[in-house]
């Protein structure tokens, strides 16, 4: 059984976009974002949609049931997605991990390639990861805090920071404050990947895919052991042939970011990148980053 | 596409070469988290529950602002969903008369383009219908095993 490839990292990081394109190889299976490893057991993503558990909402499953129906009933329709629900009742007690090792045996030889930004939300959620797959290969894909805190409060009102409890605290009031959770979750991440063989794991910059795709997404292959040649290059090059690069049937809308859905199609462009001391635009106190997000964007390789 | 000239280029990082290359670890490794609410070592995540009751206080204001701003521009979104509709009453009305017959000088477009809208309204439609319908189904297999269940109870007791 071929070792999957997660990609992790915080929201809003070029994540949908790079693991359509990964996935797009000849030898990969980009699935939609599973959100399995949210939860110990399956039937825990029907659980609740309040508190701790928020982001396990039904448009939490919704990847995972599209991901069945292409895989297990070779459609995405309304009946495929039905079976999709059948086939996740049938296993309601198994551990997402044994779930996980279920998809990929029925993909393999492909890889498969999977991300869920929620899965760095908390230790727990990666270490179940790596229990379920311990050769799994990890690529750490990173994002500037400004381009990723903008983006990241532009969706949903920046709902996001606060399930992460990203706030400060003034004098009398608090505020949502995104940069707090790109650097927790970038610690998650480093803090987890430290009991990871160095050989298991990469870690690259957004906005370097973005502007030199052909040469990074070709590193990435190498590193994975996967082929190089210019066949899979170009293939890598077309995320919108993924089935998953679209709205789904009705019962299963989503399954990835909506703004990704509806425009799937990569261009190839060098993302303005701000410098770490420019003015943090979400803030109304024309503040900048924290010292500490700016050592660690600093440690990654921004000015 | 944004193409920045006065953007600094990006040093390559770790020119993309597998982290077993860069022998250096990461130096915040272990330290604080930035969030000032406590970690739940049960879950690994920030739990407001145990913060000082005062900044509670400040947190569940703070939520119930971004609540009322986000169920008003819910709002607006509602509001906006409701007059495409109306347009689309508009629409069809212009494809015919008072007598219910199209007007002799409808233009070919206008008619392939209301047939393609309402072919997309009617697959949506049906979209729904099929998910109801499922629903439908489970339920009646509930109800019916609730009867089942009852009458055998029932007997038992007679």
């Amino acid at each position: 059984m071929a070792a999957p490839i997660f990609l992790l990292a915080p929201p809003r990081s070029y994540t949908s976009l790079v693991n359509a394109m990964l996935g797009q190889h000849p030898q990969a299976f980009g699935l939609p974002e599973l959100c399995l490893f949210n939860v110990e057991k399956l039937v825990d993503l029907w659980r609740g949609s309040e508190g701790p558990i928020s982001e396990n909402g039904a448009v939490a499953r919704h990847g995972l049931m599209r991901a069945l129906a292409e895989i297990y009933g070779g459609e995405q329709t309304t009946a495929t997605i039905n079976m999709a629900r059948a086939w996740a009742g049938a296993r309601e007690d198994w551990t997402s991990g044994r779930v996980f090792q279920e998809i990929v045996a029925k993909i393999d030889p492909l890889v498969a390639v999977e991300k869920s930004p929620s899965y760095t939300m908390s230790k727990i959620r990666m270490q179940w990861m790596y229990e379920a797959f311990p050769d799994a290969r990890f690529v750490h894909l990173i994002r500037h805090p400004i381009g990723q805190c903008k983006s990241l409060m532009a969706i949903n009102e920046g709902a996001f920071a606060i399930k992460v409890e990203a706030i400060e605290f003034r004098e009398d009031h608090c505020v949502l404050e995104p940069q707090i959770a790109w650097y927790d979750l970038n610690l998650n991440i480093l803090e987890f990947l430290d009991t990871v063989p160095d050989s298991q794991q990469i870690r690259m910059r957004g906005e370097d895919i973005m502007g030199s795709p052909e040469r990074h997404l070709a590193q990435i292959a190498e590193w994975a052991g996967l082929r190089t040649d210019a066949e899979a290059i170009e293939e890598m090059m077309h995320p919108e042939r993924s089935p998953f690069a679209c709205f789904g049937p009705i019962n299963a809308l989503f399954g990835n970011d909506p703004n990704f859905l509806a425009g799937p199609v990569f261009e190839p462009h060098k993302p303005k990148i701000p410098r770490l001391s420019d003015p943090a635009p979400w803030r109304d106190d024309g503040g900048g980053l924290y010292p500490e997000v700016v050592e660690m964007a600093r440690w990654f390789g921004y000015d | 596409m944004t193409d920045d000239k006065s953007a600094p280029d990006l040093v390559p990082v770790s020119d993309a070469k597998p982290v077993s290359d860069d022998k250096k670890k990461p130096p915040f490794l272990g330290t604080k988290r930035l969030s000032p609410v406590p970690i739940n070592p049960d879950t690994d995540r920030a739990d407001p529950t145990k913060l000082a009751p005062h900044q509670e206080a400040l947190r569940q204001a703070m939520l119930n602002v971004f609540t009322a701003q986000k169920a008003r521009r819910s709002l607006e979104r509602q509001v906006q969903h409701i007059s495409p509709n109306r347009n689309l009453a508009e629409g069809i009305k212009i494809l015919f008369d008072d007598k219910g017959q199209p007007p002799e000088n409808v233009p070919l477009e206008d008619i392939v383009e209301e047939r393609r809208r309402l072919e997309y309204h009617v697959k949506w439609f049906e979209g729904i219908l099929a998910e109801l319908r499922n629903r439908l189904v489970r339920v009646k297999e509930v109800e019916d095993y609730a009867f089942e269940m009852l009458s055998k109870s029932v007997d038992e007791e007679s």
